[in-house]
């Protein structure tokens, strides 16, 4: 009993404590809402898991750049970019399926180097390159799919839909393998350094590892990520649009910091999962709410604008819930990123 | 090359002025017909606007801040003064006192969230930011304009002087003298550059850090809500959204003018430099009838060297 | 073993090293000395890889070698155990410590089994005991230091670079890890060593190199120099051996400026302490007996959870600094970088902070009432500076300190509150400070000043105040301040109290 006790307050103290709470209160919102038959049934979770798959992937993408101290705001962008490669290559040169597939990480590995070059290479601070990115990315998009079209064909999106065993959903399957990719990185070398070059990358420096190298493989990590991801928002959408979920950039940021991670060196993949899931859950309770509204108040119209803004709201609320936690952890975060910003300014600029 | 880079560093303001000087001449030698009163009067006339809108970003950047609400409310702003003024003068008054309330109460939410959170204030202001967007629709229905300003305040800001010179540099004249009272002249200037440079010694010093972190978003967010509503009266029909791009802009302008996104060094003159140069950018982008994607393309490219020349973090090793 | 010649470095317009040079004989252990500003934290740097030289050459065993990053130390067989710690605070003691060399498991991933190992070999040789799992943050600074040098020794070197470590250290850490370092030399190493104790030199060393403006000015054997020949090399001047003014026990005005009781909080258990005007008190005490806390308790930056001071007649309650200092308070930092100087500003600026800080923000203030204020701080005090708009770190450490000392001086002040201001500054400056709070003193200003030099505390205070373990140990007037009184109640052994 006192093990467990243990644990329960070695829990307490991770960074990863506040998102769960966060994700739990969701949890149970939903079940208020729709009921735990509902909720908890093959279908309900499919389409949670399908729909949701892509965002969620992306936030674990994020949290990996989040750990060594960098951010990627076109990450949304980037997934359009996966999309629009997967769709057009088989529509325009008569391409396989699966090879476009491997063409559409390859963009994702592409584009996440040059991104991984600005900051780690040419040190332009990460927050301020990636939203000029955003801007390069959709050009892109659009040069290669003018407008939306496309389709995938039925086989793949059919086995995307799919519940396994009625009720492992293929989507969920895909964030698992990405996790367990996660646990093996973790335990490399290199999972150790991102967070040393995070949290003081000049003592990083000086325990011999090469910051600049730590950060480029973490972009690259990241584009592998996202080129997952991005297939997997292909398959749901099973068409192409090369400016789309551009606002998935500052949601994973939102949710990583929700779930409880810090700019550098704090925080596990556990803060992303939980930071995720309480996003897309109260999303879905929200929905269901409005959608329970609208049946029982006859001339009650919630129109688009008013999910989204709910939507920003939430967000912007889970933001202000980060006051939440625990003192400890905000210094840290706190002297981590205004150590980013003045790591240069103290010095001359050589 | 090493020269270049020193006199860069000593006064970013005129190496910005003279690199926005050049490209002008650029886009006059790739474009002749671009060279005539009408595109002066439209450069002067943005420039004045960027101008506005990055003042108050100036501010909130030199006291270690940043804010990513400029665009929105500005927009908020524009939309807002078509809606009251509805092509009449009458209440002019009226709306600019409520614009600039608007403004101000955005400027304590940003201010106060930046403070309590503790997160980065661009997140932060991001964030926020989405939500004002998001709220213009909700407002103007499916985001077109309701209104039109009024003639008056038009004429305040596009009647040519002379035939070609806008206006709005009455309001420059007013805008950059309190920015410069503000920054060079009282004793907030001081104190938030000295804010900037180093929080804790700061509050040391016995400044009340928090309170010249808060002005600072006030005032931007006073001056953004001012500059849109400028802005309604120079776009005359403004929809939503119409100026959320001038919170990258502002933040690229007042970088490239020399202030530090860590905070502490800057001029509101370099402002005003960066604002010239990103609107002579714009302007020679458009100059060059491009595709939009592929203006986008060389907008974020450009931005990226932008920022490589200007702002980087220093190596590790020394 | 190590030879360096000709090591220059400049950052910015700061000459750090100047034709610097270093050479340490294999087996022997090297005190490298010099005061605030004399480059040797710089060459230290240069040999650990963190430094890239303008000029110079390295020779690490006779053959040459290019030093350009931490590896290339390494793989030279140099380890350095830095002052300002090179810890990652948000990782885990055992993370910290094999870091970048992590041993290798299967399938690429580390060997834990053998990092606990190894870790756990090194900490017991050190004495040290902590949970390997806990966050380096979460340590006592002392045990931070000793993971610090455990770190540098698992890495196997042949040369072994100290820079400052026992700073934080207990007397029986200091002991361990002398005794580990006299090991190593057994076994061979190389150690050079940084430090500002004499002590320690005197105990360890068997020869000294003494830099000083970032130059060397003497290599030499231990045995062949004196106190007073070290002193005196470090600063250039014969060591003023005036005693300092012991001031004649005038009659003080008996005005009661400040009165804190049983002020506690998460340091300090019940401590009283009286001020009167004109008088100098001293604080004494090793370091993290709650000084710091106390002093930041009464300027308004930390709140007590007990207790109450009366400031001036009136009870006060602060809730930040803003409010002591509008209140006639002042306070000067031994953290001048990160709590006093404003490093992008200029001297003006810096020394204009304290009343730019005091007055209505919207008031009108012209260039001129900036650089007057400023000029004539700067005469008063003797700044050696050059042109008033350049940036603050422009000028020595010592210099700097002065600047800051000026600008609260300058604003008259009844209550100067310093926490440790002479850390790591030049003994002429330290001086000249001395001189100016005595001076403002005799004209009314009470100072509250705490310090981790006895001595100086000796000489300017006139009643000295020693905490202990957040309680004070004992109360020294004038008659009865002997440094034996001062160093036993420092540690907890005094008459009154002999319960720890």
């Amino acid at each position: 009993m006192n093990s467990l006790k243990n644990s329960f307050m070695r829990f307490k103290r991770s960074p990863a404590f506040t998102g769960f709470v966060l994700f739990m209160i969701a949890i149970i919102m939903n079940l208020i809402i729709r009921g735990p038959g509902n909720f908890f049934g093959a279908s309900s979770l499919g389409t949670l898991f399908a729909k949701n798959a892509p965002i969620i992937l992306v936030t674990l993408a994020q949290a990996v750049l989040l750990i060594t101290g960098t951010l990627d705001i076109s990450i949304g962008i980037q997934l359009a970019l996966v999309n629009v490669v997967v769709i057009m290559l088989p529509q325009e040169l008569g391409m396989s399926v699966p090879v476009a597939w491997i063409f559409g990480i390859l963009a994702a590995l592409a584009i996440s180097a040059v991104g991984g070059f600005l900051v780690a290479v040419l040190r332009v601070p990460s927050i301020l390159a990636t939203f000029a990115l955003t801007y390069v990315i959709k050009g892109i998009n659009v040069l290669i799919m003018n407008v939306p079209q496309g389709s995938v064909p039925k086989e793949y999106y059919g086995a995307y839909d799919t519940v396994l065993f009625g009720f492992l959903p293929v989507a969920a399957l895909i964030i698992v393998g990405v996790l367990l990719m996660w646990m093996f990185v973790k335990r490399t070398k290199f999972g150790k350094h991102i967070y040393a070059v995070g949290a003081n990358p000049r003592n990083a420096f000086a325990a011999g590892i090469n910051p600049t190298k730590t950060i480029m493989k973490a972009f690259l990590f990241k584009g592998l990520i996202t080129g997952i991801a991005g297939i997997s928002l292909t398959l749901m959408l099973a068409a192409g649009n090369p400016l789309q979920v551009e606002g998935y950039g500052l949601r994973s940021l939102a949710a990583c910091i929700i779930g409880g991670l810090g700019f550098g060196g704090w925080g596990s993949m556990s803060c992303a999962v939980f930071g995720a899931g309480f996003l897309v859950l109260i999303q879905n309770a929200v929905y269901y709410f409005f959608n329970f509204l609208q049946d029982i108040l006859t001339g009650f119209q919630i129109t688009s604008y008013w999910q989204n803004f709910i939507s920003d709201a939430i967000v912007l609320l889970g933001l202000l819930m980060t006051t939440v936690t625990a003192k400890a952890q905000k210094e840290t975060l706190k002297q981590g990123l205004s150590r980013q910003l003045k790591r240069g300014e103290k010095f001359a600029k050589q | 090359m090493v020269k270049v880079r020193k006199f860069m560093r000593q006064s970013p303001a005129a190496m910005t002025f003279i690199i926005a000087i050049l490209l002008l001449i650029v886009t006059f030698v790739v474009r002749p017909n671009s060279f005539n009163k009408n595109t002066f009067g439209s450069i002067i006339l943005l420039t004045m606007l960027l101008s506005f809108a990055s003042a108050g970003q100036t501010l909130v950047l030199i006291g270690g801040g940043l804010d990513f609400t400029v665009g929105a409310v500005m927009s908020s702003a524009a939309v807002i003064t078509t809606f009251l003024m509805q092509g009449q003068d009458g209440n002019l008054l009226l709306v600019l006192l409520i614009v600039l309330a608007l403004g101000a109460i955005v400027g304590v939410i940003n201010g106060a969230a930046c403070i309590k959170i503790g997160l980065p204030p661009m997140i932060v202001t991001i964030a926020i930011s989405n939500l004002i967007a998001q709220a213009q629709y909700l407002f103007a229905a499916d985001g077109k304009s309701l209104g039109y300003a009024g003639p008056a305040l038009i004429k305040s800001v596009s009647y040519k002087i002379g035939g070609f010179l806008p206006a709005i540099v009455l309001y420059a004249i007013v805008i950059w003298g309190i920015m410069f009272y503000l920054l060079n002249r009282s004793v907030y200037g001081k104190q938030l550059y000295l804010v900037g440079d180093n929080k804790d010694a700061a509050k040391l010093s016995g400044i009340k850090v928090n309170k010249i972190i808060l002005l600072s978003y006030i005032f931007s967010g006073i001056l953004s809500a001012f500059a849109g509503m400028l802005g309604a009266a120079y776009m005359t029909v403004v929809s939503a959204q119409v100026f959320d791009n001038y919170a990258f802009q502002s933040l690229i302008a007042v970088i490239v003018g020399g202030t530090a996104l860590s905070g502490g060094v800057g001029t509101y003159s370099g402002s005003i430099a960066g604002a010239l140069m990103m609107t002579v950018l714009s302007n020679g982008l458009t100059a060059l009838a491009l595709a939009d994607p592929i203006k986008n393309i060389s907008y974020g490219i450009i931005m990226i060297l932008l920022l490589f020349a200007y702002n980087r973090s220093s190596a590790v090793r020394q | 073993m190590i030879a360096l010649s000709g090591i220059s470095k400049n950052f910015g317009t700061v000459k750090a090293l100047c034709n610097a040079r270093l050479n340490v004989q294999e087996g022997e252990i090297m005190a490298l000395l010099g005061s605030n500003g004399s480059g040797k934290s710089t060459l230290i740097k240069t040999l650990a890889g963190l430094v890239n030289p303008n000029a110079g050459k390295i020779e690490v065993d006779g053959k040459e070698v290019e030093i350009k990053s931490s590896v290339d130390s390494h793989h030279a067989g140099i380890a350095t155990a830095f002052q300002d710690l090179s810890l990652v605070p948000t990782m885990t003691v055992i993370d910290n410590m094999v870091l970048g060399m992590e041993p290798m498991g299967r399938f690429g991933m580390v060997d834990r089994a053998k990092s606990v190992r190894m870790v756990n070999e090194i900490l017991d040789r050190l004495g040290v005991v902590c949970d390997i799992n806990a966050y380096v943050q979460t340590l006592p600074t002392s045990t931070q230091s000793m993971i610090e040098v455990a770190k540098a020794v698992l890495q196997k070197p042949k040369v072994l670079l100290l820079d400052e470590v026992t700073a934080s250290l207990h007397h029986d850490e200091i002991q361990l890890l002398f005794k580990l370092v006299s090991e190593l030399k057994e076994q061979g190493l190389t150690i050079v060593f940084v430090t500002h104790r004499m002590g320690e030199v005197f105990q360890l060393s068997d020869r000294i190199t003494i830099m000083r403006s970032g130059e060397t000015v003497i290599e030499e054997e231990t045995s062949k120099l004196t106190m007073n020949d070290i002193v005196y090399y470090m600063t250039g001047k014969k060591p003023d051996t005036q005693q300092g003014k012991k001031s004649a026990v005038e009659k003080r005005e008996k005005e009661l400026v400040i009165d804190v009781q049983d002020m506690s909080l998460r340091k300090i258990k019940n401590i009283s302490m009286q001020a009167y005007k004109g008088e100098i008190i001293g604080i004494a005490g090793l370091q993290g007996q709650g000084q710091p806390e106390f002093i930041r308790t009464v300027l308004g930056l930390l709140k007590p959870e007990g207790g109450s001071i009366v400031y001036k007649g009136k009870k006060i309650n602060y809730s930040s600094p803003a409010n002591g200092i509008k209140d006639g308070m002042g306070f000067i930092s031994g953290d001048r970088n990160k709590e006093s100087i404003f490093q992008h500003r200029s001297i003006q600026e810096n020394i204009y902070a304290g009343k730019a800080a005091i007055q209505n923000i919207f008031k009108y203030v012209k260039t001129k009432e900036i650089k007057g204020f400023s000029q004539k701080a700067i005469d008063d005090y003797n700044i050696v500076v050059g042109d008033l708009k350049d940036p603050a770190t422009s000028l020595s450490g010592g210099n700097q300190q002065k600047l800051v000392v000026s600008r609260w001086i300058a604003l008259a002040p009844d209550l100067l509150l310093l926490d440790d201001p002479t850390k790591g500054v030049d003994v002429h400056s330290r001086f000249e400070i001395q001189e100016m709070l005595r001076k403002s003193a005799e004209k009314g200003m009470t100072v509250i000043i705490s310090s981790s030099e006895n001595e100086e505390l000796m000489e300017i205070a006139d009643r000295i105040y020693v905490f202990y373990e957040g309680k004070i140990s004992g109360v020294l007037s004038k008659e009865d301040m002997t440094l034996e009184r001062i160093v036993a109640a420092q540690m907890g052994m005094t008459s009154e109290r002999s319960e720890v």
